[in-house]
């Protein structure tokens, strides 16, 4: 299965505002993206509680996952959102 | 010892006109508990105009910018329930747990906080809780996993 390893790159790690442009772009992508860190369970990468609730920091590593027709592309945009300082473009 | 959660600043019976006025009735209560600034209320709203704090089950978590992490004395939560529902941008909120945090404890308070309501039934418990005791009991545990 498509995946991609990646380097949480928010300042403040994935809170409120990282994790909503995160969520949001997820739940825009033509296949179904999960997310995890470490051991625990994946999770769905379009649900605002399930990636909140990874507590994920700058530097946390975490494993995108998806399958399907467009799975690398998504991926790769998920991947380089994540890696991105989301803090840093303010509106 | 200061607490994360102050009795004080949970109010289960709110009315808000819409979702600006609930933000402000947030900011209003960490205010009134010593938490924050007055200036840290209109950060709250821009952080609201630039992205939705709905994070789902009803419940959504105003918070200010990081502009406004200077006008924050300690961190602290309030629990504001609206019985009536506050149209949130189209989706419905009866619960807001407004946050002030002056560092990053925030990204564990979050997690701790999106793993309650990921349980149905604690979710439900905060949505409908009447006693300042019961949103003490469902929270409280994030305290604990927050301190260091």
């Amino acid at each position: 299965m498509p995946t991609r390893t990646v380097t949480v790159g928010s300042a403040s790690g994935l809170h409120a505002r990282p994790a909503k442009i995160f969520v949001e772009a997820a739940a825009k992508a033509p296949v179904k993206v999960t997310i995890r860190s470490g051991d625990r369970r994946p999770v769905p990468a379009r649900s605002m509680l399930s990636v909140l609730a990874l507590g994920a920091k700058q530097g946390t590593e975490v494993i995108l996952e998806a399958e399907g027709d467009g799975a690398d592309e998504t991926l790769d945009s998920l991947a380089a959102l994540l890696a991105k300082d989301l803090d840093a473009d303010h509106a | 010892m200061s607490e994360l959660l102050d009795p004080r600043a949970v109010r289960l019976a709110e009315t808000a006109a819409g979702r600006d006025d609930a933000i402000r009735r947030c900011g209003a209560v960490l205010v009134e508990i010593g938490a924050v600034h007055p200036g840290y209320v209109d950060t709250m709203l821009d952080r609201e105009r630039s992205i939705s704090t709905y994070v789902g089950e009803g419940v959504a978590i105003p918070h200010g910018t990081l502009a406004g992490k200077d006008l924050v004395e300690r961190d602290a939560l309030a629990v504001l329930r609206f019985p009536g529902g506050v149209d949130w941008g189209g989706e419905p909120v009866t619960v807001c747990v407004a946050i002030a945090a002056r560092g990053d404890g925030h990204v564990e308070l979050l997690a701790a906080l999106a793993e309650i309501l990921l349980d149905e039934d604690r979710a439900r418990e905060l949505r409908e809780a009447t006693e300042p005791g019961a949103v003490i009991r469902l929270l409280g545990p994030i305290q604990e996993e927050t301190k260091r």
